[in-house]
Order: C-alpha cells, then structure tokens, then sequence
C-alpha cells in the first residue's frame, strides 16, 4: 500500500491493468478480497452461502428502494395514495414494489439462518468476535429499517404498529416520555413521523453498507470458519475464493431466487397484513397489533412480561445478548458437531425461537401468555447454560485437518 | 446441520402462517374456487362487466372505488369504446374515478358512518374474496340465528351477518333478491352470480395487474430453473478437482 518513491511507475495506458493498478488498485483489492487471491477452506458447506446471499438481497432492496423513494410521497394525505399510484400507474411499479416487500422478508429469512449457521458452527468465538459483533450491528440496523419502511405505506398496521413500538422507549426513566415526543416529532404518530421515518428508512440502508464493509474487512483478518471448526494449518485445505466459491453462490442464488420469484408474483402479500390495505386511521385501533413475521419472536418475549419496563428490558435484550456471546460460551471447540451437549441445547432453542414466533402472532392472552413465558425462559436459559457448558462439557475427539 | 434446517424450516412454514391465527374471533369462511386464482388464473372480460353492472347498480350509491375509473378497464381488454359508453350511462367521463354520489354527511346521518372505499377491499379483509363472498351472502332474517348471537336483539340500525365479524354490520343486504340487474349477457342474475360476479370485479380493482403478474412470473420461473440447472451443472464441473468433492 506505501508509496515507495523507486518504484517505476508504468506511464503506457494501452497496458490499461497495469496502469491503473500503480494509480489505485482496486481490481487487484477486489481480487484479495472476493476473487482468486482470497483463499477459503475447501470443506465449507451449502450453509456458508447465505452470507453473500445476504449480501445480494440487501443490494436488491437499495435498488428496488431508490426506484420507489422516486415516486413516493411521505404524507400522511398521500402516503398510502402514492402506493396505489406505484402498484396502478407507474410502469412495472407493482413488480418494483412487490420485489421490495417479499424482499425484506427474504433478506431476514437469508440473515436468520446466516445467524443460526454462526451459532452452529462456533463462527463467533475468538478471533471472530468482532466479526460476529459486527454481524449483530447490522442485524439491529436492519430491524430498524425494517420497522422504518413498514411504517411508510401507512396502513393502519403501519400506524399502530409504529404507535406501539415507539411507545415502548416511553418506559426510560425519566426522560422516556419526552424521548417518544421528541421522536414523533409531536404528540402522536403523525406527519412529521412519516416524514423522517422516510429520510431514516432510505438513509440506514447504507449505514448498513458501511457495517457490511467492516464485517467483510473483520472477516478477511481469520477468514471463514468451517464446518469442523478448526483452525486450518495446511495450504490443501484452502481453495481460491474464485471460482470455487463464486459458481456456488452463483447456484445458492439461483435456488434462492426461485421461491423469491413465485412470492413475488403468486403470492406478494402473503406475508404482509390484510389491515396494511386499510388507510391509517387514528381513531380505529386494529383488533390485533401484529408487528411484520420477522419481529415475532422478539414481540412475544415483550409480551410475556407483565411489567412493561421489564418487558421491554428483555426484549432489548434478547438481541443485545448476542454481543457477548463471545464471552458466555468459551468452549474451546467451535462446532457442534463435537459438542454432545450443545447441539442438544441449540437445536432446542431454534425450535424454542420459532415457537416464539407464534406466540408473538396470537393474541396475548391466557395460555398464549403461558406459553411465552416458558420460552422466553428457555431463550435466556441457553445463554445462561453456556458458561456451565464452557466450564463443564467433554467434547468429542476433534479431527486435526479437514 | 443442513437436514436440521429443513426440517425447522418446515415446522416454522407450519407455524407462523399468517391468518391462521384469525379464526379466534372471526367466522370461519369458505373456500371458493375464483377464476384469477393459480398460475394460469385470469378475468374474464364478460364476468368483469357483469360485476361492474352489479357494482354500479347496488353498491355505487354509497360506496366508492376511488382508485379505478371507467378508462382503467381498458386494462382488462375493454375498448375504448366501450368504456365509453359505459361512463355514458352514468353521466362521467371516463377520466373520472368511480366515486359515490353519496356524501359523507349523509351517510353518517343514514349508517352511522361512512361507507368504505371498496379499491382494495379484497386485500384488506382476512378471508380476502372469499370474505366479500360470504358477506354478501351472510345476511339472515332468521330469528333463532339473530337471538343466538343478540339474546337482547340487534343493535339499533344494525343488520345481521354470518360472516361478519361481531355479525352485527351496518350496512343494509345490498342483494336483497334475484334480477336486480339485468346481465349484457343474459346470464340469471341469481343473488349468489351477483354476489360471485361483484367479488370478481372487486379483486380485479384491488389487484388489475394481476394477470399480468401470473403470466409474466410463468416465464421468470422457468428462466429461473433453466438458469440454476445450468450453473449447477457448471459448479460440478469447476469443483470435479477438489479433494472430498
């Protein structure tokens, strides 16, 4: 990278690689960083593809994003006008938006088992904690612009949904109140919280860019983790980024798009709600406030909770508790594979968090609270067993080389 | 690891469908077989008219369609012409979207308040058609069935609905019997054809581009499964050299 003043500087642009490489090399960076220079274990498996999947859908909602912000108007008179002008009038509007929305799914879905992989695998113990720190900012980010964009088509979940979540922060001592006032621009919901919920919702996207860069670069420094676990020694154990691993992600896209596609156009608004399609209304409240699908489990353990304060404790915390996991679990073997204990435990809580998810969906009452409790215990008893099990678990032998 | 998120996958899909958590205290629907439905599904252009002239006949007077206007049906494969000639009948031009004379004032004077748009009815009802379906076909003079839900009687101004959530609706049987309109076709207009035939049209102004949609993603889809069979193809080749491959 230093500039050495003897180097001979090439000054003939028809040898165009070489002269822009001593100008700025960014086609031999690119090629350190996802090309044939960046060496990857050999053994990784269809699992390790969901990373630069992750990394497609969120490119595929910056664009399909840009082109919507075009014709969309954040106010509360013509918000939900607007949408309809997109899906009615605009040319391929309805694909654009449509590609949007099961997008934002698909993006979490892709992250979920991105995440869940890490979790598997031990990808986040040392040297990997800061990458998988990192990993947790952009999952955090992300939920906000979640939040933030369903917000915008100001149905009447939109409002009530962004009435209830913003209330929570209501809870902060003190200030809490004057918090929520502050950030509604008002005294409820209104225009000017539609209004900056647009400029937040198109400006996190690539705050979320730059997080990907650093988790990218905090990757680069250990490279990927593998399916055993081990620190790999051998030069046979790694094969060239490219092409090797581009032609699987290259497959891994084309099986990802197929179930994208047929949402997209068979069934767009499946996983949306039927009272999105109701304009904003402030003087009817929806019989259920159901937030979008990806934030169900985190709802649920909010709502299990009686004490609000606590509840919205836990439900920070349910995700700010993946920052140190790191430190809970210092088992020195990464996978599960060799972990008699843990792959139990882990298989339970990913059952235990989609039983969270439906919790979230029905109505918090009687056995549903019952329920949710139950499992909001057993999500922080996992964390909690981790430290028993670094201490206390006889792994499995653990192969030497892959 | 692989084999484990498949199969959580699929409880997961089993779990959290959306709306089957709506049967608590909604009326269970029926689930109707509708001509737009599935990968070929389409409008026919004579069923939109026949729920057009019901729409326009029995629920105009009070409801509004605010985002479709008579020269959006061109969409559906009418002609200029004809739309022309139906904005006629109703005094519009066909520029102007199907608005209700009726104002809100009156209306909330009349039904206690004001009749919704019905656009996007269709999307913005658990139940989707087959609710609109069931409303309209859910009205019941029958006693026992009133005092079941209503031991001390139907709200004032209220009418009784199976499919209704509550079952006490305010808006009045809108098909109150058969040959309310008279069909371009000559099809019987029976209170459940214009019950059928106005769902129809309903789902085609909250959605006029699916046909569209279905047709176009026919394409994309098998583009798609040609392009991962290929690179799939091509991945084995390029791995056939690495070791455990």
């Amino acid at each position: 990278m230093a500039h050495t003043p003897n180097h001979p500087v090439e000054n003939d642009i028809r040898n165009t690689y070489q002269w822009l490489e001593d100008r700025l090399p960014i086609i031999s960076f690119l090629n350190n960083s996802v090309g044939s220079n960046f060496m990857a274990p050999r053994n990784l498996s269809y699992m390790w593809n969901f990373g630069s999947l992750a990394g497609i859908a969120l490119v595929l909602q910056i664009l399909t994003g840009i082109f919507l912000a075009m014709h969309y108007k954040p106010d509360v008179h013509m918000a939900f006008d607007s949408i309809q002008h997109i899906m009615r009038d605009v040319n391929w509007g309805w694909l654009i938006r449509n590609l949007h929305m099961v997008g934002a799914s698909f993006f979490f879905i892709v992250v979920y088992i991105h995440m869940a992989r890490g979790l598997y695998y031990g990808s986040y113990k040392s040297p990997r904690e800061v990458l998988w720190g990192l990993g947790v900012v952009i999952f955090l980010l992300m939920m906000a612009t979640g939040f933030l964009g369903y917000v915008l088509p100001w149905g009447q979940m939109s409002y009530w949904g962004a009435t209830v979540i913003t209330n929570l922060l209501s809870v902060i001592p003190f200030v809490g109140p004057d918090i929520v006032v502050w950030l509604w621009g008002g005294y409820a919901v209104g225009d000017p919280t539609l209004n900056r919920f647009f400029v937040l919702h198109f400006v996190l996207p690539f705050v979320i860019i730059a997080v990907v860069v650093l988790h990218i670069w905090a990757l680069h420094m250990h490279g990927s983790n593998n399916p055993k676990g081990i620190s790999l020694t051998k030069q046979t154990d790694y094969i060239p980024f490219h092409p090797y691993y581009t032609i699987k992600d290259i497959f891994g896209l084309g099986v990802y798009l197929i179930p994208f596609t047929f949402m997209v156009f068979y069934a767009p608004e499946y996983l949306g709600h039927t009272d999105n399609n109701i304009p904003a209304n402030p003087l009817v409240t929806p019989a259920h406030i159901v937030p979008e699908w990806y934030f169900l489990p985190f709802y649920a353990i909010l709502r299990a909770i009686p004490i609000k304060e606590l509840g919205v404790l836990a439900m920070f915390g349910s995700i700010l508790i993946l920052f140190v996991l790191p430190w809970l679990d210092k088992h020195p073997v990464r996978s599960a594979r060799f972990r008699p204990l843990y792959r139990p435990l882990y298989m339970l809580f990913l059952a235990n968090f989609i039983l969270l998810g439906w919790c979230g969906m029905m109505p918090a009452e009687g056995i549903y609270v019952r329920i949710a409790q139950a499992a909001t215990a057993i999500y922080f008893g996992f964390f909690a067993l981790l430290p028993v099990l670094s201490k206390y678990e006889k792994a499995k032998p653990v192969p030497t080389s892959i | 690891m692989i084999r484990t998120f498949l199969t959580l996958a699929f409880l997961a899909t089993w779990c959290l469908v959306p709306g089957a958590f709506a049967a608590g205290d909604a009326p269970a629907l029926e689930k109707q077989q509708w001509p737009f439905q599935g990968l070929r599904g389409s409008y026919s252009k004579d069923q939109l008219l026949r729920g057009y002239t019901v729409f326009t006949n029995a629920c105009m007077a009070c409801h509004s369609i605010k985002y479709v206007g008579h020269r959006d049906m061109m969409r559906a494969g009418f002609t200029e012409a004809e739309v022309q000639a139906l904005a006629k009948n109703l005094d519009m031009s066909i520029d102007q979207k199907l608005l209700t004379a009726q104002d809100d004032q009156t209306a909330i004077e009349t039904f206690g308040k004001v009749p919704p748009d019905l656009s996007l009815i269709n999307k913005a009802r658990a139940g989707l058609a087959d609710y609109t379906f069931a409303l309209l076909m859910g009205y019941s003079e029958d006693p026992e069935l009133i005092h079941h839900s209503f031991p001390k009687g139907l709200p004032e101004g209220a009418h009784y609905n199976k499919a209704f959530p509550g079952h006490a609706i305010a808006m009045p049987n809108p098909l109150t019997g058969p040959d309310l309109v008279t069909y371009h076709d000559g099809t019987p207009a029976t209170v459940e054809q214009m019950a059928k035939d106005v769902t129809v049209f309903l789902q085609w102004t909250a959605e006029p581009e699916r046909v569209e949609r279905q047709h176009m993603g026919l394409y994309v889809l098998i583009y798609l499964v040609l392009f991962t069979l290929l690179a799939y193809v091509t991945k084995r080749a390029i791995w056939k050299d690495v070791k455990g491959h």
